[in-house]
Parts: C-alpha cells; sequence; structure tokens
C-alpha cells in the first residue's frame, strides 16, 4: 500500500490528526527554543556531522579499534551481517543463560530486525520497556515514530489497553495513574527478568564503551538487575573519541525534545562483577548505503526524531503510513535503499520544504537526498506508476483545505529559502498548484489547555 | 537491483570487508574549538537554573546541615541506604556483593556525585559512588551531595574532567526521571527515581 493510502486512513480521524499535527509541532518549538540557548549551536551541528563524515570515512578502522577496547574490558562482541543472524546470535545467548524472560529498552534496531516475534516463538517473554514501546507493544502495532513510539494513541486508548492488559481500572485516561499502575507492572518485569536487551546511541572506539540514553531509566533498570545484557548497535553508532559524546550529547535531547539532555546517559564499560554484557554489531544493508555517494550520509543519522516533528507531511500522515521501521523524513531516505519497490512512494511523501535538513543536529542533507532518490525512482519504475504515487500523496495529506495547516515558520522557511526547482519541479505537484494556507488560531499550549478542561 | 548480500557465518570478516570496499576517502575528524563555547555565565545559578528545568530539587546548604537537610525533605523514609560519609542517615548497609534484587525497597539512597554540570543540570555519578549500580535508579527517591567547585560549563569539560576514571560504569542523571509517552503530558516517576534532590556544598 502506498504512503498515501495510508495517509488518508491516518486522516479519517480529523480530531486525533489535528491533535498530532500540533503536539508535534509543540515539540518542535521546544527544540528551537532549547537549540537557540546554546552558545555556538550552529558549530556544534557542524562538528557533528563532520565527525560522522570522518567516521564513515575511517568506519572499518574504528570497528577494529572499539571491538578490540571492549574485549579487553570483558565484553562479548558478535557480528552480524543481516537481522537474522543478529536474531541469532540473542537467541544463541539466551539459550546459554537459559533465559524465558527478557526485557528490552528502546531500540530501532531490533525493531527492524523483527526481533520480538523471532523469540516469542521460541517460548521467550520479550517485554519492552520504555512506556510507549509497552503501550504500542500491547495494542500490537509498531512504533509510530522514533522518540515518542506511541505519540498516535490518545490517552484513551492507553486506558483501555491497561484495563485490558494490566487490570486498571477505568480513569477517562488520568496520565499519573496510568504511569503509576505502568511503574509498577514493569517493576515486577525488570525484577524477574534473566537478561537484558538495550539499543545503543554511540558506541566509543577509543574506549571500547557504549552509551545509551533514556529518561524513564528503563535501560538501566533492566541492565542493572539481570544477570546479562546485550547491546544490539548497527554500524553506524561508533564514534572514534569519548570526548565526541560531549558534542553528540548536547545535540542530541534538544533536538529530540527540547530537554537539554536526556534523565539518563548510562555509560556501560564493564560488566558488574558476576555478569555478561554482550555487543552485536549489525550491517543489515548499511554497507550497501555506505557505497551509495548520494546517499552516504543518512547514515550520520543519530535518531533524534527532529526531522519527523517538523515534517508536514509525517504530521499530518502519521508514523504508520511510512510502512517502515524508521518513518518521516529520514525513513524515507533510508527505506529505498532497503527495498525501492516497496518503498518508493515514500520519497514523495514531501513537500521538499527542506525544513527536516534546516533542524537535523548532524546536518543531514535529507531534503536533497529525497530528491536524488525521485529521480532514481523515475528511472527505474514506469512513469505513469510514478505520477499517480505523486498527486496522490500530494492529494490526500496536502490538499484537503482547512485539513492541512502548514505551520507558518516552515512554509515561510520554504518559500524563502528553498530553491525554486525544488518548489515547482515537475515532481512536485503540491508547489504547482496551491498557495500555502494562513497559520490561525490557538497554539498547541492553548489547545491542549482547552481539551484537558473540557475533559 | 538493490539485495543484501548473504554471507553467513562470515559477519565480521563480511562486514569490515564491505565498509573496507565501500567507504569514501578519509575525510579529516575536525578539531574542536571549544572557545566558540566559551561564556560568561554563573555556573552556579545557571546549573541549579537548569536542574529545577528539568524537575530536580536544589540547594546550597552548610556540609554540617546535610542530614538535617534530608531529614526535611525526606521525614518519613525507613530504608535508607547512604554511600557517603558525609550522611549518617542509612539504616541498611550495603556493599559490593549486595544482591540488587534486595534494594527494591529502599526508599531513599544518598550518593555523592564527582561533577555537575551548568548547562544541563546533571550530575556525574559512577559505579563506585553507588557501590551496587541499580542503587539510584531502583530506589523511590534520591539525594546528590555535589560540591559546587564541581560544577562545570558544559558536556565537553565534563568529559574533560572524567577523562582519566576508572571505566566500569558511570552515568549522568539529570533529574528525577520522568515520561510523556501518555499523550505528551509529562509524569515524573517512570521507571527510575521519583524524585532527585541534589544538595550543593
Ligand atoms: S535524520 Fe537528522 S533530524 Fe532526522 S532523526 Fe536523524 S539525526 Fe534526527
Amino acid at each position: 500500500m502506498s504512503h498515501a493510502t495510508k495517509a488518508a486512513e491516518f486522516n479519517k480521524n480529523e480530531a486525533k490528526v489535528n491533535w498530532h499535527d500540533k503536539a508535534l509541532w509543540y515539540v518542535r518549538e521546544k527544540r528551537d527554543k532549547s537549540a537557540h540557548n546554546v552558545q555556538g549551536w550552529e558549530y556544534l551541528r557542524q562538528l557533528g556531522s563532520k565527525i560522522k563524515a570522518n567516521v564513515l570515512s575511517n568506519l572499518d578502522e574504528y570497528l577494529i579499534q572499539f571491538e578490540a577496547n571492549a574485549k579487553k574490558n570483558g565484553i562479548h562482541v558478535h557480528w552480524a551481517s543481516d537481522a537474522e543472524e543478529h536474531n541469532n546470535i540473542v537467541n544463541d545467548i539466551l539459550s546459554k543463560h537459559n533465559a524465558k524472560k527478557v526485557v528490552k529498552s528502546k531500540s530501532m534496531l531490533t525493531e527492524e530486525c523483527h526481533l520480538n516475534p523471532f523469540l516469542e516463538s521460541r517460548g521467550i517473554e520479550v517485554v519492552d520497556t520504555d512506556l510507549g514501546e509497552r503501550i504500542v507493544q500491547l495494542a500490537q502495532e509498531p512504533p509510530s515514530h522514533i522518540v515518542l513510539p506511541a505519540i498516535h494513541k490518545t490517552k484513551e486508548d492507553v486506558d483501555e489497553l491497561f484495563q485490558e492488559h494490566l487490570g486498571t481500572t477505568p480513569s477517562q485516561g488520568n496520565p499519573e495513574y496510568l504511569v503509576g499502575e505502568a511503574r509498577k507492572h514493569l517493576r515486577d518485569k525488570f525484577l524477574n527478568a534473566d537478561v537484558a536487551i538495550t539499543g545503543v546511541n554511540f558506541a566509543v572506539a577509543d574506549t571500547g564503551g557504549v552509551v545509551v540514553c533514556t529518561n524513564e531509566g528503563n535501560a538501566d533498570m533492566g541492565v542493572h538487575l539481570a544477570k546479562a545484557h546485550i547491546a544490539c548497535m548497527g554500524i553506524e553508532k561508533i564514534i572514534p573519541k569519548e570526548k565526541h559524546l560531549g558534542v553528540f550529547l548536547r545535540l542530541l535531547a534538544r533536538s529530540a525534545t527540547g530537554q537539554p539532555i536526556t534523565t539518563y546517559s548510562s555509560h556501560f564499560n564493564k560488566p558488574e562483577d558476576g555478569k555478561e554484557m554482550h555487543i552485536v554489531i549489525v550491517d543489515n544493508g548499511r554497507t550497501e548505503q555506505l557505497s551509495r555517494e548520494d546517499f552516504r550520509a543518512s547514515l550520520h543519522c543519530i535518531r533524534c526524531g527532529a526531522c519527523m516533528n517538523t515534517c508536514p507531511i509525517y504530521r499530518r500522515s502519521g508514523g504508520h503510513s511510512y510502512d517502515y521501521t524508521i518513518p518521516g523524513p529520514i525513513g524515507s531516505i533510508l527505506s529505498p535503499g532497503k527495498d525501492l519497490k516497496k518503498h518508493s512512494s515514500l520519497p514523495f511523501a514531501s513537500t521538499l520544504c527542506g525544513s527536516c535538513s534546516n533542524v537535523c543536529p548532524v546536518k543531514i542533507n535529507i531534503h536533497e537526498q529525497l530528491y536524488k532518490w525521485r529521480q532514481v525512482i523515475v528511472k527505474e519504475q514506469k512513469q505513469p506508476m510514478v505520477k499517480k504515487s505523486i498527486l496522490k500523496t500530494a492529494g490526500v495529506v496536502l490538499s484537503k483545505p482547512g485539513l492541512y495547516r502548514i505551520a507558518g515558520k516552515t512554509a515561510r522557511f520554504m518559500l524563502k529559502n528553498a530553491p525554486k526547482f525544488m518548489i515547482y519541479n515537475k515532481l512536485n505537484a503540491w508547489g504547482k498548484a496551491r498557495d500555502l494556507p494562513e497559520v490561525k488560531g490557538q497554539n498547541f499550549d492553548d489547545w491542549y489547555k482547552k481539551r484537558q478542561k473540557n475533559g | 537491483m538493490i539485495g543484501i548480500k548473504k554471507d553467513r557465518k562470515m559477519g565480521r570478516e563480511s562486514i569490515l570487508k564491505s565498509v573496507k570496499q565501500n567507504k569514501p576517502e578519509l575525510l579529516q575528524l575536525p578539531d574542536i574549538n571549544e572557545a566558540t563555547f566559551e561564556e560568561d555565565i554563573n555556573l552556579l545559578e545557571t546549573f541549579k537554573n537548569n536542574l529545577k528545568a528539568v524537575g530536580g530539587f536544589v540547594k546550597e546548604i552548610d556540609e554540617k546541615s546535610i542530614d538535617t537537610e534530608i531529614k526535611v525533605l525526606h521525614s518519613n523514609k525507613t530504608n535508607i541506604v547512604s554511600t557517603t560519609k558525609k550522611s549518617a542517615l542509612g539504616t541498611i548497609t550495603i556493599d559490593k556483593n549486595t544482591e540488587p534484587h534486595t534494594l527494591e525497597n529502599i526508599d531513599l539512597a544518598i550518593l555523592e556525585a564527582e561533577l555537575g554540570v551548568s548547562e544541563n543540570g546533571a550530575v556525574w555519578v559512577t559505579a563506585s559512588n553507588s557501590i551496587v549500580r541499580v542503587l539510584p535508579f531502583i530506589t523511590n527517591d534520591l539525594v546528590i551531595i555535589l560540591k559546587k567547585e564541581n560544577i562545570c560549563l558544559h558536556m565537553l569539560k565534563a568529559y574533560d574532567q572524567i577523562a582519566e576514571r576508572y571505566r566500569d560504569f558511570g552515568v549522568f542523571i539529570s533529574g528525577p526521571s520522568k515520561t510523556a509517552d501518555i499523550e505528551q503530558c509529562l509524569v515524573v516517576g517512570a521507571h527510575g527515581a521519583m524524585s532527585l534532590a541534589v544538595l550543593l556544598i
């Protein structure tokens, strides 16, 4: 199913779409405020981008160095070429520990590898412990956003899910109550888990350690209680030196949610006495992406989600419409590299306004890569199909007057700064057909408060 | 067209080979010009403001009044672990061999941190500060004692300060645990500590 068709489904509930749109724009605004507070923010982004470019140009050496240093500290290092190998390695480690209960903290990589169903079919209980991830797990859905996995769910949805699965009493979606119940439910899971699996935000070549960032403390609750820790990382998570964390940790949370840093930034260098630590290093298509000069920089991504929060199409079509582990602008440049045919509509799910590239903390030229993928797709696929998919995206998400309210700043920025050929090129039906709608009405804050009051 | 070649059981060699073949020419690692980040600000006040903004409690106190302050903050706690000599309020002693699961009912943990970061209100806590790594996460409430002179401007400076440490486990903690996963409503107290108080001496 194309992005447009799925976006149409999401657009059936207008109130929810409006909320989704505004909530994410509010996060984007928090990001702006937070970034403006940092002396030298633009220089910091430049550094982030240059360090990542250096990493990619020397990645094999850094991986070898990382492995050697990790091993020196008693960490077991494994390598997986693809998802299947990754899942088998994790399963082997679990078998060795006779593990039946696993707690997992957020990891887009294990989503990408479909680790949960793989382990569950082998009789292992896998519990996602990030609250948002737990919510979508109970709903049997994939996350719809890489930082805010349950952003598509209302508090009433969560209330119902918790009644069904955790036996809570109806609370009309009282967040404090629901979080409290989730805390109890997951605490029990932490205390009874055999092994903890985490993702990796940064892997430091010169120390062999990994850093995991959470706000909830779920990674640490899992790791420090279980007898073994498995950290799963894509090859591109490497950074050369520990000091570079000083650059990336300053960028990450501010770009993601507007916080100056996540509540917990945990540095794992050695397992606790009597415990085991494993790191699984995964390729799964990344070296292939590395070979594509035009698209290589997509591997700079530190998964902050800022490009999603700012994207007018993402905000009004929802993460699930992308039908790929990583949705939004970054997902739309990563996914064609994995399966060009399946994801051919994604590079068209964009106005090419450039807002994504503008906020990206590691300066990925996202909108230019979207444009380049369109050219690849036009070359490789029959024209009529392509045209249809462009018109559909534009038609569904953008051309419903009153439904689509592009946020003013983005629009103005785009008209001022995006090269004409990008707005008015043939592939962009939107640029041709429409004027930008005015932004009116209350901001998210007011709207939200009002909504709270009305129940 | 585009497919991922499978080379099973050869994970390491095949990945490294593929990286070598596909990587671009070497691009230099940039030097970091830290002068760009210099700011003439009051480190202490900025630290306090940022910590409050992330939901933490912070107070400058006299070293002698640590326990009095903690008793005011947490009047009715029974299971208390203190891993610092600066507080005598501990009711439960732990050591390196304490089974982490036995800490499940700890009401309050009192720890010392080695470093604070002005730009984000974070404090650096190591495995040796915690004795048992899970302590600052599993405790219901957390009190951290920090020397005022150990506050630095930003994260790059923080990494200079901790560059020579013994590396096992360490964590920057900024405020109490929190989540906004239910309709973006901020709720304090997710899985980690429900509250964080930093006492500056
Ligand atoms: S592409 Fe950039 S903005 Fe988007 S998630 Fe990755 S780092 Fe963040």
